[in-house]
């Protein structure tokens, strides 16, 4: 289920793109990082940009932001081309990198005025953003404090607030909440929504996919450099939806392997908290070949739940299609 | 256009955060002090001919080390790409950066004078040129030093670069004897370099006497330098910065 906010009211127009990549390549020598992206992303929207290592989201996000010069195609934040007008799209977009990279020798406090220096804010209305973003991002008490001096969470925190300083249209986000403990994780992810909410395109890179689907209206799946997958993460999931899933609670202890054998329909069979999950293509014979086993084996279905597949379940199997084909250089 | 706040604002914080730390101060400081009280001890009536020498040699490494450490330390922390995420160009980055290294050359510099003439009554024959060749050495030699920090990644590749050249320009810039006096197949390579011009400036203003009759030659050939290493440094930056 999609959870994050919808950026467009039901039957009013939707937002025009923000973010167009069109036909975006780019090689590392004789590696080709990316071949042929294309995506937009809208005004308001969260977009997960998911992919294995090596992928090719860093490079995305590095062309994205101005840092690397592409090889092909077209790249455009607000109709602006980073590649033409770079210090233009730089005012439009704050950037999170996988690493917290500010300062460690200046305060919380001075690392913010510092970047609000270099975006050109005015000294009042820089003391004010900074005093602003401490609070929301809950480190006023540690606005003295060296940013070295803090822990993983709290540096991964002024990082983004860094980002915010100039209060920008777009906000790229690579891997944000990598290495943080739950609580953190959780109290990053709803800042994020917090974020999104006060109108801020987001694009967000990331390896958990629980968080992507909690958090993103579209989802792009890019793998070897590739564009696999576009949309929203129900039509990402409905792609794979030829497998279905079910819950199931037998009445007595059951052996994975003697139900792999008395039912071949089923694919895949894995413990669950509670029972088992079952994963297969036709249903009637899956079902037919369960009742069956049970039938013989003197057991009982106690329970039987539908399950959806999950966004997690629908990348790994869109990886797997993309893998499997032959032809890739990297 | 360069946007003065956002050169400023990179030149302020480099100082805050590197250049005033006490260590950085004292190894500015402390060599050329001694090497020259050594030179006075040992013979009061001509220390000043070696004076400008050392003067210029303390720029020379002091501001190529700085501004080569400052932007590599920072490429390896990853502060850098803040500089090339803000909306600013390569020119304001490196004016920022070359900026706050030469106001450390300089100060340095001042001190040291400022000391010598305290301590041994050192005086300035003409200040007005001592400071143009002080000022002149310090941006050319901070924009060496960011030369050699963009094309590589570690502090201590930045070194090994940056001796490849300065310790031939040590040899062939009449740092320690006046350039008449250089052997004449050195002459025309001195006259090419930019410590030579910067000693001969320094020269002028402690002493009042050079291997050049004015102050008018060696400004000019450390205006061509400067102009030469900053079109240099921009072209660097553009290929490399982002590495």
């Amino acid at each position: 289920m999609n959870r994050g906010s919808s950026p467009a009211r039901p039957g009013s127009p939707p937002p025009p793109p923000v973010i167009r990549v069109s036909g975006l390549s780019k090689a590392y020598g004789s590696l080709q990082a990316l071949r042929e992206v294309n995506f937009t992303v809208r005004r308001g929207e969260i977009l997960a940009y998911l992919g294995p290592n090596g992928a090719g989201k860093t490079t995305t996000i590095r062309i994205l932001s101005g840092l690397l010069d592409r090889d092909a195609g077209e790249v455009e934040i607000s109709g602006r081309d980073v590649a033409v007008e770079p210090v233009t799209v730089k005012r439009l977009i704050g950037v999170v990198p996988d690493t917290s990279n500010l300062y460690p020798e200046l305060s919380c406090r001075r690392n913010l005025e510092y970047l609000g220096e270099l975006y050109g804010l005015s000294r009042s209305l820089r003391r004010a953003r900074a005093a602003a973003l401490l609070d929301l991002f809950s480190l006023g008490d540690r606005a003295s404090a060296p940013f070295g001096a803090l822990s993983h969470g709290l540096k991964r925190r002024l990082t983004i607030a860094a980002a915010l300083v100039h209060d920008p249209e777009v906000l790229f986000l690579d891997e944000p909440t990598t290495g943080l403990d739950v609580p953190s994780a959780r109290a990053l992810r709803d800042l994020i929504r917090d974020i999104n909410r006060q109108g801020k395109t987001v694009f967000l890179t990331t390896h958990n996919l629980q968080e992507a689907e909690a958090l993103c209206q579209q989802v792009v799946i890019l793998i070897k450099g590739r564009v696999a997958a576009w949309g929203t993460p129900a039509a990402i999931r409905e792609r794979v939806s030829r497998l279905r899933l079910l819950e199931v609670t037998f009445s007595g202890a059951v052996n994975a392997a003697q139900v792999r054998q008395a039912c071949p329909a089923i694919l895949s069979l894995t413990a669950s908290h509670q029972g088992w999950r079952l994963e297969f293509a036709d249903t009637h014979s899956a079902l037919a070949q369960l009742l069956a086993f049970c039938e013989s084996a003197g057991l009982r279905l106690e329970e039987v739940s539908a399950s959806g597949v999950s966004l997690e379940e629908a990348f790994l199997e869109i990886l797997q299609e993309n893998l499997s084909e032959p032809g890739d250089a990297s | 256009m360069m946007p003065g706040r956002q050169v400023l604002a990179i030149s302020r914080k480099d100082v805050e955060s590197y250049y005033s730390k006490p260590p950085l101060i004292t190894w500015g400081l402390l060599l050329p002090a001694v090497l020259m009280l050594s030179l006075y001890v040992k013979d009061p009536g001509t220390y000043l001919a070696i004076a400008p020498g050392i003067i210029a040699m303390t720029l020379l490494f002091g501001n190529t080390s700085m501004a080569a450490i400052v932007v590599t330390f920072e490429k390896r922390a990853g502060t850098f790409e803040r500089l090339l995420l803000a909306p600013i160009t390569y020119k304001t980055i490196i004016l920022g950066k070359t900026l706050s290294a030469a106001a450390y050359g300089l100060a340095t510099a001042l001190v040291l004078t400022g000391g010598l003439r305290f301590l041994v009554g050192l005086r300035l024959t003409q200040p007005q040129v001592f400071a143009l060749g002080l000022t002149l050495g310090s941006m050319c030699f901070s924009l060496l030093g960011l030369m050699a920090a963009v094309m590589v990644r570690e502090v201590f590749e930045a070194m090994t670069l940056m001796n490849f050249f300065r310790f031939p320009l040590l040899f062939v810039s009449g740092v320690f004897m006046p350039l008449s006096q250089l052997p004449w197949w050195l002459q025309p390579l001195a006259l090419a370099s930019p410590l030579t011009h910067t000693v001969e400036l320094l020269r002028l203003g402690i002493t009042g006497t050079s291997s050049f009759p004015d102050a008018l030659l060696p400004s000019l050939a450390m205006v061509v330098w400067l102009l030469v290493s900053w079109l240099a440094t921009i072209s660097l930056f553009r290929r490399r910065a982002s590495e």
